[in-house]
């Protein structure tokens, strides 16, 4: 017997006592009779079997094998090159890259590949699935909270913390539906805007005619009046502003400033279609211009509307 | 087939290269030159805007605020629609900014307005409780500079051929011509006519003089250029 074989026979004994010195000594019980373990072993000996086997087949070629074959034309620095076929698995490997390559560069990456903004897409469209179903049927308080929490974000730059616009020098007071401010602004400046969500103007003081004065356009201690009497919240029936109002505001606002459709918008309290049209289309009045909220979505605006209409509730 | 490549490395190595350059050219280029070119909507600045933005750069701005919003929900529900490489086509340079200690301004145009920039630069804690950003009350003081803007914009038409008196196409399918002036002594006219514009929705009453005695303040440029970005 070759003594290669014979180291090969004694390497393999060698380590197969160790495999077997090592698992008996970790496992008191050795291989538990777990089905793993044993596979592990069986799979530790057939490594070590096929190890010393092909070391043992590549060392026997190395010592005994001459080359044969012919020649390439090239010599390389005197080197010669055997023109040996291409090893058949080498070739298939090869083929297959081709292949994979052409299915790759033609389906898989145009079907499969990442994109930040379809990403960014699936990421938009599920939460929008799942905040329209969570809040599908909200209302009452809860919408109020959202309300207030949306508010907190995207409102508070410019109307405050305490909703007052920093006493009007920001924007509207929205603990009250209209100041003395924004009324006597839009007698005396007139308003175009989209509140009943329409295109619709309000003309100015030289357009209002106080009916109750034989027609006269409206005088300032008129404006100051009634001005005084609808952010005062229509409250004195009797007083000289409600007798201004019932001649000159009625015929478009409705007797008690609850607006009437189509024509002016209610300026006696707030609602809820009222709040979303600012919120859809902006509005410029007495203090400045509010800018178009056009990244919430419906249920915010909603939502927006029915905390602002709860915060002059208490009044 | 091939031997006599294998005979000549040098020339190989060149043809390897010239192959994988050619496919890197054929793969890069086309979509990068798609992605720089300016997005349908966006327009060159007017002269008071790039002096706004002189300003915006002068006071560091970017040092706070970015001007990109990122395409993750959490931004765009706030920020509006994610950025467009195409939107800064007209930038030079560029102000992504790498810090957000305060908001990004990519489109502050789109909610905030004249009025509330003026009040908030002034005093920006009263404005917005708890917020940390300094104040900046010589901009009401200090005049814009129009010529710097003026030979910026010169510049931005002569070298980078950016379409000032041309056409620029509009989202609506309209298009719209930012005007340039053709000297300097109208450029100040023009400036002064789009300040008076801005301060026509502004309360202080210093800087509406100083616009009616035909100077421009900081502050008024300043707005004109946050408006613009939208």
């Amino acid at each position: 017997m070759n003594k290669l074989y014979l180291w090969g026979i004694i390497i393999t004994a060698a380590m197969l006592g160790a495999t077997y010195k090592t698992i008996t000594y970790l496992g008191k019980s050795g291989l538990n009779g777990d089905i793993i373990n044993k596979l592990a072993v069986a799979g530790a000996a057939l490594l070590v079997i096929i190890t010393v086997f092909v070391v043992v087949k590549y060392v026997r070629q190395m010592q005994t094998d001459t080359a044969t074959g012919e020649l390439a034309d090239e010599s390389w620095d005197n080197i010669g090159e055997y023109k040996n076929p291409v090893p058949f698995g080498w070739a298939v490997i090869f083929l297959g890259t081709i292949v994979w390559g052409l299915w790759y560069w033609t389906i898989g990456y145009p079907v499969n590949a990442f994109s930040q903004i379809g990403q960014y897409n699936e990421e938009v469209k599920a939460d929008n699935a799942e905040f329209s179903k969570k809040y599908a049927n909200i209302k009452g308080e809860q919408l109020v909270n959202m309300g207030e929490s949306v508010y907190l974000v995207d409102c508070v730059a410019c109307h405050g913390l305490n909703a007052d616009g920093n006493n009007e020098k920001d924007a509207a007071d929205l603990n009250q539906r209209i100041s003395v401010k924004s009324v006597k602004y839009a007698i005396e400046h007139g308003l175009t805007g989209k509140l009943l969500g329409t295109e619709a103007t309000m003309p100015d003081r030289s357009g209002l005619m106080n009916a109750n004065n034989n027609y006269a356009p409206i005088t300032n201690k008129e404006i100051d009046e009634v001005a005084n009497y609808v952010a005062g919240g229509f409250k004195d029936k009797n007083s000289a502003g409600a007798k201004v109002f019932a001649g000159t505001c009625v015929m478009c606002h409705g007797a008690n400033g609850q607006g009437i459709a189509g024509m002016a918008p209610q300026i006696n309290g707030w609602n809820s279609k009222l709040i979303v049209n600012v919120l859809d289309y902006g509005k410029v009045g007495a203090i400045g211009k509010m800018p178009i909220m056009d990244t919430l979505n419906p249920k915010q605006k909603e939502a927006i509307a029915a905390y602002v209409m709860s915060l002059s509730k208490g009044e | 087939m091939f031997h006599w490549l294998e005979k000549h490395p040098f020339l190989f190595s060149v043809g390897v290269f010239l192959t994988i350059a050619f496919a890197g050219l054929v793969e890069i280029v086309p979509n990068f030159a798609q992605a720089a070119r300016p997005t349908i909507g966006t327009k060159p600045y007017t002269l008071l805007q790039l002096a706004g933005r002189d300003v915006y750069i002068k006071n560091s701005c970017n040092s706070c605020h970015s001007q990109l919003i990122r395409p993750f929900k959490a931004e765009t529900d706030r920020y509006g629609h994610y950025s467009l490489s195409g939107e800064y086509a007209y930038d030079r340079p560029f102000l992504w900014g790498s810090e957000r200690t305060g908001p990004d301004l990519h489109r502050i145009g789109n909610y905030r307005t004249t009025q509330w920039h003026e009040n908030h630069m002034m005093d920006p804690a009263k404005i917005v409780q708890g917020s940390i950003m300094p104040a900046y009350p010589w901009l009401f003081k200090n005049k814009a500079d129009i010529n710097t803007a003026y030979a910026e914009q010169l510049t931005d038409a002569e070298f980078f051929a950016v379409p000032y008196n041309k056409p620029v196409p509009l989202k609506d399918g309209k298009t719209t011509i930012i005007p340039m002036a053709k000297s300097i002594a109208t450029a100040h006219a023009m400036a002064l006519k789009e300040a008076q514009a801005v301060v026509k929705d502004m309360h202080n009453q210093n800087v509406k003089d100083a616009v009616a005695k035909g100077d421009i303040p900081e502050i008024v440029a300043l707005i004109a250029y946050l408006n613009s970005l939208k």
